[in-house]
């Protein structure tokens, strides 16, 4: 079975970039357009990994979008989806990444690739996440 | 104070002064006066403007009182009985009109005026430095919206296209021939080159508006200079660059802001990496003397030739031999490098050679302990 990567990002030239070293790599990639819909699609296809733009149609849809499948209530709609892992796409200065990572109570994510995407650094993490959260 | 605090300051003082029971501020837009602020009058009852010739004999910079019944053309909010209307002036122009009511005699007197006059000066002044600094803050609004528009809508695309070229280079598209390999290669650099050049021009911006950076403190020198070295320690590697850092035995701090400081030692070591042949060096040290907090960025690379020493700081300058190993460089580093070592009260300082190599020696007032950049 291939993995599932669900992509939230709102920009479909984007979508692109980071589909076409997923795809050549066998990950069956879904995407959403918005927040709303990114969190509807982690219900339908309970994905392997979540590729998530920090910035969207709003600055801070992203931050909700992770905060909301984190959430730490038991009784949340997200809680059976909690551990799946979530990769941000930051565009970020290079010195300011320096101190830009997960944080749990800031951003939950597991971690970040900077824009403009390499293929091979996102290959390599979403690789590493994917490993990690099935072996947990 | 924003306008509308000094409004209310300035009415209640009116009333107070004055003995008045309703006070109204007309404050001049253009050539008309439009009502600003209003306490004690009738909520039905709008303030009349532009017909109130008493409005018009103040504005010309005497104050007028008037009794009810005294002067038809002047119209009375219902169950008052006298006008004291006084100029808001600054000593080159007027501003407006203060209205102060009473509903019972006596009538406002010579000694009301007075007070009332000396207090509305005040209140000018203080209107006018209201209103500059609603103005600064709108500039200053206008200047995070340009710099928070040009981060994302400039950037974006940018980050988008070197993406998509990057897959294609990459071969994720499919196979390419040779040329369209060279080609492709070509467009990902020029992207590149842009990127940093919208970074760089981001970061002169920001270095020139100090309200956008963060808070001052005192930071660690050597964590700045170590997260600098280590962020760049693969791009040494992979030119083949040796990358020494020397952290100093002791806890030197410098007042800056991390993000500042950090971006001072990421752009000269980069330099030095860029400009040094593989094979070669470049070696951080640090120190401190006579209360001073001193980092040298030292490296073997191709030097700075004489001719160009004096314009090395100016903006999009580039020296010819830099352009010449056509290293991808924006002609801003040096630039925002300068402007941020100066904000923190430092000095930086240049020796070079030509083939042998460049010394940047940047210097800054040393202080205490550090009180960020502990995390």
């Amino acid at each position: 079975m291939p993995h599932k990567i669900l992509i939230v990002e709102d920009d479909p030239d984007m979508v692109t970039a980071l589909r076409m070293p997923l795809e050549a790599n066998g990950y069956e990639v879904y995407v959403a357009a918005s927040g709303q819909e990114g969190l509807q699609k982690v219900k339908e296809i309970n994905p392997d990994l979540i590729i998530l733009d920090v910035m969207m149609e709003t600055t801070t849809a992203g931050f909700q979008v992770s905060l909301q499948l984190r959430s730490p209530d038991p009784r949340s709609e997200y809680a059976p989806y909690r551990h799946i892992p979530i990769l941000i796409l930051t565009a970020i200065h290079t010195t300011t990444s320096l101190r830009f990572g997960p944080d749990e109570a800031y951003l939950p994510v597991d971690d970040f690739v900077d824009k403009p995407i390499d293929p091979e650094v996102l290959l390599s993490k979403v690789r590493a996440l994917i490993e990690k959260s099935k072996a947990q | 104070m924003k306008l509308g605090e000094v409004l209310d300051v300035l009415m209640a003082a009116a009333a107070q002064v004055a003995d008045a029971d309703a006070v109204a501020v007309l404050l001049l837009e253009g050539e008309r006066l439009t009502v600003a602020a209003r306490r004690g009058l009738p909520n039905d009852w709008p303030v009349p403007v532009g017909e109130s010739p008493a409005d018009r004999e103040a504005l010309m910079g005497q104050a007028v009182t008037v009794g009810e019944a005294e002067r038809p053309d002047v119209p009375f909010p219902p169950g008052f009985s006298s006008l004291l209307c006084v100029p808001l002036s600054l000593p080159t122009r007027p501003l407006g009109v203060l209205r102060a009511y009473r509903r019972k005699p006596p009538p406002f007197s010579a000694a009301d005026a007075e007070c009332l006059l000396a207090l509305a000066s005040l209140g000018a002044a203080a209107v006018q430095s209201a209103r500059e600094t609603a103005e600064l803050e709108r500039i200053e609004a206008a200047k995070s919206r340009f710099i928070h528009v040009a981060t994302h809508e400039l950037r974006s695309p940018i980050a988008v296209a070197q993406s998509l070229v990057r897959g294609i280079v990459k071969g994720y598209a499919g196979p390419l021939t040779d040329q369209q390999q060279d080609l492709f290669s070509r467009v990902s650099a020029r992207l590149d080159f842009l990127e940093h050049l919208v970074n760089d021009l981001l970061d002169l911006a920001a270095s020139r508006a100090p309200e956008l950076a963060e808070e001052e403190c005192a930071v660690a020198v050597n964590a700045s200079v170590g997260r600098a070295a280590l962020l760049l320690m693969p791009r040494a590697e992979e030119k083949g660059v040796s990358l020494l850092f020397r952290p100093c035995c002791e806890e030197l701090a410098v007042i800056a802001t991390e993000e500042g400081l950090d971006r001072i030692f990421v752009n000269l070591i980069e330099n030095g990496i860029k400009y040094t042949p593989p094979g070669g060096t470049v070696t951080v040290t640090m120190g401190q003397k006579e209360g001073e907090v001193w980092v040298k960025i030292a490296d073997t690379g191709i030097g700075i030739p004489p001719e160009a020493m004096p314009h090395l700081f100016e903006e999009f300058y580039r020296a010819p031999n830099a352009r010449a190993i056509n290293a991808v460089g924006t002609g801003l580093g040096l630039t925002i490098v300068k402007e941020l070592v100066e904000r923190y009260r430092g000095r930086i300082e240049v020796e070079s050679e030509v083939g042998k190599g460049t010394t940047f020696t940047v210097t800054f007032p040393a202080v205490g302990p550090p009180t960020c950049g502990l995390s």
